[in-house]
């Protein structure tokens, strides 16, 4: 069984193709320029306080604790993608909360001086499943699903693989 | 875009903390380590492990080339790019030998597609060529009777030395005529010129199949051996004639390179530093030129087109859809 990661959650709203090739161990080339700005991003604004976790295969951007809360943060560079967003931030409270750790969520603009608070509902945890039922069938699949033009496809770290 | 560094000179190559330099007695030169994508040493150059840890960590790739600028081997850092799945695939198509022959085959038709296209523009220019395409039409051919990849790697050398025989007449100078083609070492001007093109662009592939999931060490026209990249040579095959030889001939019909650009030496022949270089901005300028792809809109340079290529094959091996050469349109 495939195991899910964030990124497949976050690829999966934009297009089945990108988390087939990333089951497949088939990363999009970092000589991308859009992939350099998602990583400066990260890398900059964050610097200082080094708070990457690893959990499991999670890698969570910040995880803090105010109060009594554990709060999960996810960095992002546009509010544009926002529901992409939630869904993998959401993934990782679900997960976080098989194992019994009632977290809060973070979303986190730095280029745009926001965040979004948010916790994981019943509506979409409902969502994270099927999620997770259509990417293992996605993963079983012989080839990458059907190629199809959709606007994401111009600024794709895959375009030159996908349409060559 | 990183970039390519030459050194020619002799001397030692070192980090110093986050930098890396090439010292020697006229002094020191300072290479900025996040814009270079490889380096190519020509010079008799030391290194140290502390040096090529820092430079695989950076993802820079080392190539080595001997006196006679002869591609020597490459210090590849360990693969960024990794899919089990491709290489599976890989390996699956080198081992099945219909899937392989039918890849290798179609890595000549590019090559030789793109051969008959210089030779058909010189051929609108007045050069005497027809009897050159003739032959290597009809050794095309026989690539579709043979099953067996070293007849067929056979038939695209035939292929390659007809071609050749039509360069003293694309050229048409004197101090550059082919006689016959030598490579270790090349024994004349024009086979110094073509060794050290060839080179060039074994080196640009592989560059390029370090951003992609391929294996370099597994080819279908030349045999793996699984020690030494093949996957490279297969690929710059299907480009040599529309990178490397027309530079050369570009240079060698403006007059740009000229006798004293050699150094014949008791065992064969050898470019100067200047011949050198001036190949190379040739090469470079070539690299980068973008052309209108047909059928679509985009702009693509050279660069990229190789990267494309590989991106192609990589779909032919996941079945998706069957790899066809890239064929130059002019
Ligand atoms: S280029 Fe388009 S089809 Fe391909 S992975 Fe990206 S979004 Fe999906």
């Amino acid at each position: 069984m495939v195991k899910i990661n964030g990124t497949m959650i976050n690829y999966y709203s934009i297009c089945h193709r990108s988390v087939w090739y990333l089951i497949h161990g088939l990363e999009a080339a970092q000589d991308h320029p859009f992939l350099e700005i998602g990583r400066f991003i990260t890398q900059e604004s964050f610097a200082r306080s080094k708070k990457e976790v690893v959990f499991d295969n999670l890698k969570i951007d910040l995880v803090k604790k105010e109060n009594n809360d554990v709060v999960v943060a996810e960095i992002k560079k546009s509010s544009k993608a926002k529901k992409t967003a939630q869904l993998q931030l959401a993934y990782y409270l679900y997960r976080l909360k098989e194992i019994g750790i009632t977290a809060r969520g973070e979303l986190l603009f730095p280029k745009e001086k926001k965040r979004e608070k948010m916790v994981l509902s019943e509506e979409l945890e409902n969502m994270l499943k099927t999620t997770i039922l259509e990417i293992e069938k996605i993963s079983n699949m012989e080839k990458p699903p059907e190629l199809k033009k959709i606007p994401y496809c111009r600024n794709c770290a895959y375009r030159d693989f996908c349409w060559c | 875009m990183k970039k390519r560094i030459y050194i020619f000179q002799n001397g030692e190559l070192k980090r110093k903390d986050n930098t890396l330099y090439f010292e020697n007695e006229q002094g020191k030169k300072f290479i900025p380590i996040e814009n270079t994508s490889e380096i190519l040493i020509f010079g008799e150059v030391d290194v140290n492990k502390r040096f090529l840890e820092f430079t695989t960590q950076a993802e820079i790739i080392i190539h080595f080339f001997n006196h006679y600028g002869y591609y020597i081997g490459s210090f590849y850092p360990r693969e960024h790019y990794n899919s089990g799945y491709m290489i599976l695939k890989q390996a699956e198509f080198y081992m099945d030998m219909t899937k392989r022959l039918s890849i290798a085959r179609l890595f000549i038709k590019g090559a030789t597609f793109n051969i008959l296209r210089v030779l058909k523009y010189y051929q609108k220019r007045g050069k005497e060529v027809e009897d050159v395409i003739v032959v290597i039409n009809d050794i095309l051919k026989k690539t579709h009777l043979t099953d067996d990849v070293n007849v067929l790697l056979g038939l695209e050398g035939n292929i390659r030395n007809t071609y050749y025989q039509a360069f003293d007449q694309i050229t048409e100078n004197v101090d550059f005529s082919f006689e016959k083609r030598s490579r270790r070492p090349p024994e004349n001007a024009l086979n110094a010129l073509i060794s050290f093109g060839n080179s060039l662009l074994y080196v640009e592939v592989l560059r390029e199949i370090y951003q992609t999931h391929l294996d370099p060490r597994i080819g279908y026209l030349h045999t793996t051996n699984f020690r030494s990249f093949t996957l490279n040579l297969d690929i710059a095959e299907i480009f040599k004639p529309i990178i490397v030889d027309r530079c050369i001939f570009n240079l060698l019909n403006k007059r740009m390179l000229k006798p004293k650009h050699f150094l014949k030496e008791l065992n064969g022949v050898v470019l100067n530093e200047d011949g050198r270089k001036l190949l190379i901005q040739e090469y470079e300028t070539r690299l980068k030129t973008t052309i209108k792809l047909s059928g679509t809109k985009d702009e693509v340079s050279y660069s990229r087109i190789i990267r494309r290529e590989l991106y192609k094959l990589e779909k032919h091996l996941m079945g998706e859809k069957e790899y066809a050469p890239y064929v130059s349109g002019w």
